[in-house]
């Protein structure tokens, strides 16, 4: 197949231009970081180019394979059903460390590091992780690249490759074309790197030869730089393919002489995923008559279609497109029975009979498609299903996931303290002032509602407390509305429905008795926490409130408020606890920094809301949410 | 109301329909919940059992939907419209009382003067 062929050499020879890049960029850079990358762009392309080399060699063989079997008589029709190829994933690749307690302790000097990356290989597709610095701080090196090939068949063998290099290694220039070979025949891998070191005898030449084609002896780059050993590899094909993680052995090369050695405790953690075609593509559609059961007047006229484990029937065809839900569906899985049944009285055509097991009971639908060839189609299908079911085992038992990266990932806001909490991604359109606005809007909305009835009980408690003016009698609306969803423009996943402005707004600590008086001018303006805040608190605490105090909120204006407690009312055990406050008093001390300088202007926005998440995160909590 | 964890749960209920009413774009029932099996139990005002991590309804906003259906402040939810409320997050909770595409919210829920109410009936 010249076109196959030809994609092969395209290939080949885009990879010959990035080695040469690779190469260039090696003897230029002069930081460890660049040489190391390089270097490994430089194996990887070489790597590539022998595997598309082999693949072309083996497809050359396979077309005089077969001209020599048309040529011969005996030659019979090959009927071999092939399986449908799919879709596999690994993941997640995780290879646990073992240092030996004096690594650990041994603090003095330098620390050793290696670079280490992976490579990935079906057929003649090649993938390489990224690249991991690996020291004595390390216990596990994690790799997070998600690598899909899309075409492989159920057979595959996928090959894990373990390089690692050195970091410190002193570049030698200047070798010989023999110690170059010996180094460059190490990192390409034992077999490769043997007829590699064969065929660089005569001279520092790689053996490329194009099959039949013109003969590449392209000169071997002297290399300078980093090298890459393999350290270990394995194998893994269709039995370790799991919706799981599982670990799996290393078979590993080098030992602790060696420079790029990086003790491995022998395992290697990964999530191997497949998604067979049958098992995400429609493999037969078309028009059909189903019957249920033996009723013989039951025929209803329904659209087809084939995927997975199951039948769908839908009405008709466009309700494949419109994603309306279909008709029924019948399953076809491994416990499946379908046979073609004989000439009904009825019909001229064959029918099919389908039969599964639901329950206890035994259910039969029958199929019946316009013409004779289209039956014996469906059944070739049904047939190429059960076929494909049974190569991909258990690939076919339920469609497992394959997550593909996202071609951009959010840069996501890490402090040091590493809790998933502070891992969120804040949108920095969430603006606190619009919220403000909103709120005020809704308020006098709210005026107009309804009369405030009798307050909890306990509000009574509240009068009392000094400083806080208890305004609340002229307060002619119900309680406040918390914004509604939407109202935060972030989509990050917890901020962006109702209750977390609740949380920590100040419209729902408002509720009953709140002071409206922040949100009736929705100036931009925050008061920091101060400490006369915090003495306030403290008082309330003391009086045994369950030390349960909200002062999360950020009001938004401090303007018609005189005294600062006012604006936080507590509501007894109903809100944030006291570790919230210690939280926010640590927060409010931040806020003088993060405002540039003046103290009442109004802190990030993005940290705003960050702090909202964290309060609302934060198990110690026991928040309200309006509904 | 207390329950031990493991063991399916009895207890009397009422039933309360309550219809959301439309605000603009917003469709509100008119009380505020708390609670959780995320949130700290021991704040609850409203559970006898402190460690009862269930939802509770915190406030009832007066004449608004939630009161005109009959339900009142303290009262634990079970059920709403047939998803259970007693091993639900705060935020599942929230979200499935604020389901944008149905009207009516069909809750069960229990308090202690139902109890006390069907002990009294019985003596």
């Amino acid at each position: 197949m010249p076109k196959q062929d030809s994609n092969i050499q395209k290939k080949i020879d885009h990879e010959i231009r990035m080695r040469d890049g690779a190469c260039k960029l090696l003897a230029a850079c002069s930081q460890r970081d660049q040489a190391l990358e390089a270097s490994k762009s430089l194996l990887t392309c070489n790597i590539r180019i022998m595997a598309f080399m082999s693949e072309l060699q083996r497809m050359k063989e396979a077309q005089v394979m077969q001209r020599v079997a048309l040529r011969s008589a005996d030659a019979g029709p090959t009927d071999d059903r092939l399986p449908c190829k799919g879709k596999v994933a690994i993941s997640d690749l995780r290879i646990p460390l073992m240092w030996k307690d004096t690594e650990y302790f041994k603090n003095k000097g330098e620390l050793h590091r290696c670079a280490v990356f992976c490579l990935l290989q079906v057929g003649a597709e090649i993938h390489d992780t990224d690249m991991v610095i690996v020291d004595r701080t390390l216990t596990d090196i994690c790799f997070d690249n998600t690598i899909v090939f899309s075409e492989a068949s159920p057979g595959f063998e996928l090959r894990v490759e373990m390089y690692s290099c050195c970091s410190e290694e002193d570049y030698s220039t200047g070798s010989t074309s023999r110690k170059l070979a010996s180094k460059l025949s190490s990192s390409l891998g034992r077999s490769a790197g043997k007829k590699l070191r064969v065929a660089m005898d005569p001279g520092a030449c790689s053996p490329i030869s194009n099959g039949g084609g013109a003969t590449l002896l392209l000169p071997l780059p002297t290399v300078v730089g980093p090298k890459y050993h393999l350290l270990a590899h394995t194998t893994l094909s269709l039995s370790h393919v799991q919706d799981s993680f599982r670990t799996h052995d290393l078979s590993i090369s080098g030992n602790e002489e060696c420079s790029h050695w990086v003790p491995l405790y022998g395992n290697v953690c990964c999530r191997l995923a497949a998604q067979p075609h049958c098992m995400t593509q429609q493999m037969m559609s078309g028009c059909l008559k189903v019957k249920f059961g033996g009723d013989p007047q039951s025929w209803t006229n329904v659209y087809g279609v084939l995927k997975g484990t199951n039948l769908f029937c839908y009405h008709r065809q466009e309700d494949v497109e419109a994603n309306i839900e279909p008709a029924f569906t019948i399953s076809i899985n491994k416990k499946t029975r379908i046979r073609a049944s004989e000439k009904d009285r009825h019909n001229k055509a064959q029918s099919i009979c389908i039969s599964n097991h639901y329950g206890g009971e035994e259910v039969t639908h029958t199929l019946s498609a316009d013409s004779r060839e289209d039956t014996h189609r469906w059944m070739e299908a049904f047939w190429q299903q059960f076929y494909d079911m049974s190569q991909w085992k258990q690939c076919c038992d339920d469609l497992m996931k394959i997550e593909l990266p996202s071609p951009r990932k959010p840069t996501l806001v890490t402090s040091k303290q590493g809790s998933l909490y502070h891992e969120m991604v804040i949108d920095t359109s969430d603006d606190i002032s619009t919220v403000t606005d909103i709120l005020a809007r809704r308020m006098e909305e709210l005026e107009l509602r309804s009369q405030l009835g009798t307050s909890p009980p306990w509000m009574s408690l509240f009068e009392e407390s000094p400083g806080c003016p208890r305004t609340h009698n002229r307060l002619p609306h119900s309680p406040l509305r918390c914004p509604r969803p939407g109202l935060l423009s972030s989509e990050a996943s917890l901020t962006s429905d109702s209750d977390s402005p609740c949380s920590t707004s100040p419209c729902s600590r408002y509720s009953g008795w709140a002071e409206p008086l922040s949100l009736s001018s929705p100036s931009s303006h925050f008061r920091p926490r101060t400490l006369s805040l915090d003495a306030k608190l403290s008082t309330l605490r003391g009086r045994g409130y369950g030390g349960v105090l909200q002062c999360s909120c950020q009001p938004p204006s401090s303007s018609s408020l005189a005294p600062i407690p006012a604006q936080c009312v507590p509501q007894a055990t109903l809100s944030c606890s006291s570790s919230t406050s210690s939280n926010s008093s640590s927060e409010g001390s931040h806020s003088p920094e993060l405002s540039d300088g003046t103290p009442f202007s109004r802190p990030s926005s993005a940290r705003q809301s960050l702090r909202n998440l964290r309060a609302k995160l934060d198990p110690r909590n026991w928040l309200q949410s309006q509904v | 109301m207390s329950f031990i964890p493991g063991q399916p749960v009895t207890a009397v209920v009422q039933r309360i329909e309550i219809r959301k009413l439309r605000q603009g774009e917003h469709l509100i029932l008119g009380f505020s919940i708390g609670g959780g099996i995320d949130q700290d139990p021991g704040q609850n005002p409203f559970s006898e059992d402190k460690s009862d991590k269930g939802i509770y309804v915190t406030r009832v906003t007066p004449e608004g939907p939630a009161e005109v259906a009959g339900l009142m402040m303290g009262d634990k939810v079970m059920q709403v419209n047939g998803w259970d409320m007693t091993m639900v997050t705060h935020d599942q909770a929230r979200k499935r009382l604020t389901k944008k595409n149905e009207d009516v919210v069909r809750l069960l829920v229990t308090r202690k003067s139902l109890e006390q109410a069907v002990k009294h009936s019985m003596m």
